[in-house]
């Protein structure tokens, strides 16, 4: 527990310093999560990705015989190993798997899958399967409800988008704020700055108002730091497209300082029900363009060693394709993590085509075991609590513990 | 007034102007910006003339704001809330309870429910239903300033609460806890003062009551009629019960008593004593809402240096405060514009963050939250707010009740009537720091830069 007293305190280690990076970085909020802290950042592919035109099983008989419209021409595939390769349209992924910062865990799902796009998705945000706790508390709430501490400053998770913020971010306590415009970073009035720079000397270390006047002071030094990070550009420039200005935003957010230790964001357009060979290859070619810039932009920052991306869908599509060349919902997929601490390559068992439940793939991997591994390994806080039984960890890290 | 509890201590004595504690501009300010959203110039005057009591008075009886042209408010309220609803568009819902709290004759109300909508912290984004929120939001309004327990008993029974906390899934045999535990936990005792036990029982206490066709209900059938032990009251307890039980419980005196010194005093003022003292009197009076807050409104602890400066506004007051008095709501900007920024500032009203509601305090003053602020200042002083874009004319606000508007006496001017002095050397601070060749657009940053310095936040 964190009382007031100590926060107090916390708070007058603050005021000794007038050098306000140190103040942004020191101050009492940092005890939530402090900038140097490990950091999730969830990319949720919306509508069901079709895992099969995504890691092609391109040596597969069943695959081509399922896929008679949709069939991808493995000359054109980025080759994993002899017999999974991703989409034509994923270069820049390959590239990032090459490099040994991608890892794809394949047909993940869980047990009696639904085909509902919106119960579906609420079994991923909540890890549960009571439909009356779907209106409740995700599991990235819950797990932020735990290390929480009263009296907290900042949000302790931030959804970069136009939309609500999802479930999977609710908290019972904890609190998830959503930021859509770089603009809400930045000072219109440089001067406020100049202004509040003026300490009344005669204040109190540990008072009210020196807090209010340091706090305001790093907020307004942040923005202009954050504006001239921005304006400064990281020499790596991202793809136009919708995903890759949200991980560019975040980008700027860990830049910055931020100390919210979750981010997330969405690309939505997954529902691929006709006609789906150039749109689901453009929303693949997005993906994997921003996953590889946001992973470039944090190197040049240095920041990758605290960075894990996790992205994933509410469910893949069915192995056979429908009669508009397109895909119907399905079951399980694959889960991508990248980052520097992630362990690249190829986890979990790849989906079986000829053992097929009514014409669905089995799960090979339930995917709290894929949150388990993050809860535990990667944000260190115990999963035990927030899924409500133990999940065997995936080896998907490089480093543990730490 | 008279009140044996309150006699441990000598916090809640009634505030007489002394010569160490006059009646002066700075604790009109203070009482103005903590119990209705600031007041302007005219107002300030006509209560620094007339002494504390008719002061306090006025805001008790929602006469605290000189009345400007909206006699027809009320009529326009309800049409702004009508259209808002059927629009279904929350911003337009939120739009309506700022038009109501910047223009309402009776500020003091609109700040009780601006509390109670963070004490029974409900949101939108599950409740998902506008004319539910904005029922809510008028039983914050009738019941704010009654006995507590009914406005407790009109809030939890209403559909916003029941969908909020699942309610309607709380049935015998299939208990759900969520209602029954921040009923205890956030709307009555607080933390500590029940175990788990009390709170299993309670959910078993509540299985009954459920929603139809937009209103409460209650289902024998559902009801689990078995023997429950809730904080030490044995029997078929039902929902009815449970809140009795609940209201007659000392914890719960003593948390109201803590959410009012919190709302109108602020950090560390009240010292634990003077809390329970409070608590003590609210038993006495029926947990009488309207009698706690005029306890603290005419006490000499919310008049004292003790409690100067104490107090962090939250987004809403301040960003209302600011325009009530500068004077600048005939025409009233955009409140959809408002609205935007005081969600930006953090309070997203009828979106609190989660049960527990905001935290207040310190939790204003996060990073992006303070831009916003800082940003909403730049944003009025331009007249940005207005549509289509209306500078304010602050250059005749200011001849008109200093005489003069000259850049240092605007800027000081400004400076006493938002916080209510002018400390030294601030004036000469804020002139450096704004920089501009054109006089007018000087004068609106220097307010812009007044705004966004420390002092303005706290009352």
């Amino acid at each position: 527990m964190f009382t007031r007293r100590q926060f107090l305190k916390a708070g007058s280690l603050v005021s000794l310093s007038p050098l306000v990076p140190t103040v942004w970085a020191r101050t009492a909020r940092a005890a939530v999560a402090a900038p140097d802290s490990k950091v999730l950042v969830v990319v949720q592919l919306d509508g069901g990705n079709d895992g099969l035109n995504t890691v092609v099983p391109f040596t597969d008989d069943a695959y081509h015989r399922a896929r008679n419209k949709l069939r991808l021409d493995p000359e054109k595939l980025h080759k994993l190993d002899d017999r999974l390769a991703l989409n034509e349209s994923m270069r820049a992924a390959k590239e990032v798997f090459d490099d040994g910062r991608l890892a794809i865990v394949q047909g993940v799902g869980y047990p009696n899958p639904d085909r509902s796009h919106f119960r579906s998705m609420r079994i991923w945000q909540t890890a549960s399967f009571d439909d009356a706790a779907h209106n409740q508390y995700g599991w990235m709430g819950r797990a932020l409800d735990g290390s929480r501490i009263e009296g907290g400053n900042e949000a302790s998770a931030i959804y970069v988008g136009q939309e609500e913020v999802p479930v999977a971010m609710w908290g019972r306590r904890s609190v998830a704020t959503a930021i859509s415009r770089a603009d809400d970073l930045k000072l219109l009035l440089p001067a406020a700055r100049a202004s509040a720079v003026n300490v009344p000397s005669a204040v109190p270390a540990d008072s009210l108002q020196q807090f209010v006047t340091q706090q305001m002071l790093g907020a307004y030094t942040a923005a202009e730091r954050f504006e001239s990070r921005a304006a400064t550009a990281s020499p790596v420039s991202y793809p136009d497209s919708q995903l890759a200005p949200r991980l560019k935003l975040i980008a700027q957010l860990l830049r910055s300082g931020s100390s919210a230790r979750v981010y997330y964001t969405q690309q939505s357009g997954y529902d691929t029900h006709a006609a789906q060979l150039y749109t689901h290859a453009s929303l693949l070619r997005e993906l994997a363009g921003a996953l590889k810039a946001f992973a470039e932009d944090l190197r040049e920052a240095g920041l990758d060693q605290r960075v894990v991306v996790l992205a994933f869908s509410e469910f893949g599509r069915r192995v056979a394709e429908n009669a508009s060349a397109g895909t119907d919902h399905g079951v399980a997929g694959p889960v991508f993590l990248a980052g520097t601490p992630v362990r690249g390559g190829l986890h979990g068992a790849p989906p079986n085509l000829t053992d097929l439940d009514a014409g669905d793939i089995k799960m090979t991997t339930d995917f709290r075991q894929v949150y388990a591994t993050l809860l535990d390994e990667w944000l260190q806080i115990p999963s035990i609590g927030i899924l409500g039984e133990e999940f065997t960890s995936l080896p998907l890290l490089r480093t543990v513990g730490g | 007034m008279t009140n044996t509890a309150l006699a441990s201590t000598d916090a809640w004595l009634l505030y007489e102007p002394t010569d160490s504690a006059p009646w002066n501009v700075r604790r009109i300010v203070r009482l103005h910006r903590r119990a209705g959203f600031a007041a302007n110039w005219s107002e300030i005057q006509r209560d620094l003339a007339d002494g504390p009591g008719p002061a306090v008075e006025r805001l008790l009886c929602g006469q605290a704001r000189e009345v400007h042209t909206h006699s027809d408010f009320e009529t326009m309220a309800r049409t702004i809330g009508d259209a808002a609803q059927a629009s279904g568009n929350p911003d337009r819902l939120m739009a309506w309870w700022l038009y109501r709290i910047l223009l309402s004759s009776d500020p003091l109300t609109e700040r009780l429910a601006l509390m109670w909508h963070n004490h029974f912290a409900t949101s939108n984004r599950k409740v998902q239903d506008l004319v539910l929120m904005r029922e809510q939001n008028e039983l914050f309004r009738a019941h704010g300033r009654g006995p507590f327990g009914e406005l407790l008993g009109e809030v939890v029974k209403h559909p916003a609460m029941l969908v909020w906390l699942d309610a309607d899934s709380n049935r015998k045999g299939k208990p759900n806890e969520n209602l029954a535990r921040e009923l205890m936990e956030l709307f009555t005792l607080g933390i500590g003062n029940y175990t788990e036990r009390d709170v299993k029982d309670a959910a078993r206490a509540f299985s009954g009551w459920t929603i139809t066709s937009g209103g409460f209900q209650y289902k024998p059938t559902w009801h689990d009629d078995g023997e429950k032990e809730i904080l030490g009251h044995v029997g078929d307890l039902n929902g009815e019960a449970l809140l009795d039980i609940l209201l007659e419980h000392p914890a719960t005196a003593r948390r109201l008593a803590w959410r009012l010194c919190q709302t109108l005093l602020g950090e560390d003022v009240a010292l634990d004593a003077d809390i329970d003292a409070l608590a003590a009197g609210m038993i006495e009076h029926d947990l009488d809402i309207a009698w706690g807050v005029e306890t603290i409104l005419r006490s000499q602890l919310f008049f004292s240096d003790a409690a100067c400066g104490r107090r962090i506004s939250g987004p809403t007051e301040w960003a209302v405060a600011v325009l009530h008095a500068l004077e600048l709501c005939d025409p009233p900007p955009s409140t959809l514009l408002v609205a935007e920024w005081v969600s930006r500032m953090g309070q997203e009203l009828f979106y609190p963050p989660n049960v527990g509601g905001w935290s207040e305090g310190r939790a204003w003053y996060a990073s992006r939250m303070l831009v916003a602020r800082a940003n909403f200042a730049a944003t009025l002083a331009t007249g940005s707010l207005w549509q289509p874009t209306r500078a304010p004319a602050l250059q005749q606000l200011v001849e008109r009740h200093r005489g003069a508007s000259d850049l240092p006496s605007a800027t000081a001017w400004f400076a006493e009537l938002l916080w209510g002095h002018v400390p030294d050397g601030t004036v000469a601070e804020i002139l450096s720091a704004t920089e501009s060749n054109d006089g007018n657009e000087n004068l609106a940053n220097a307010l812009a830069v007044l705004l966004a310095r420390p002092e303005s936040h706290l009352t």
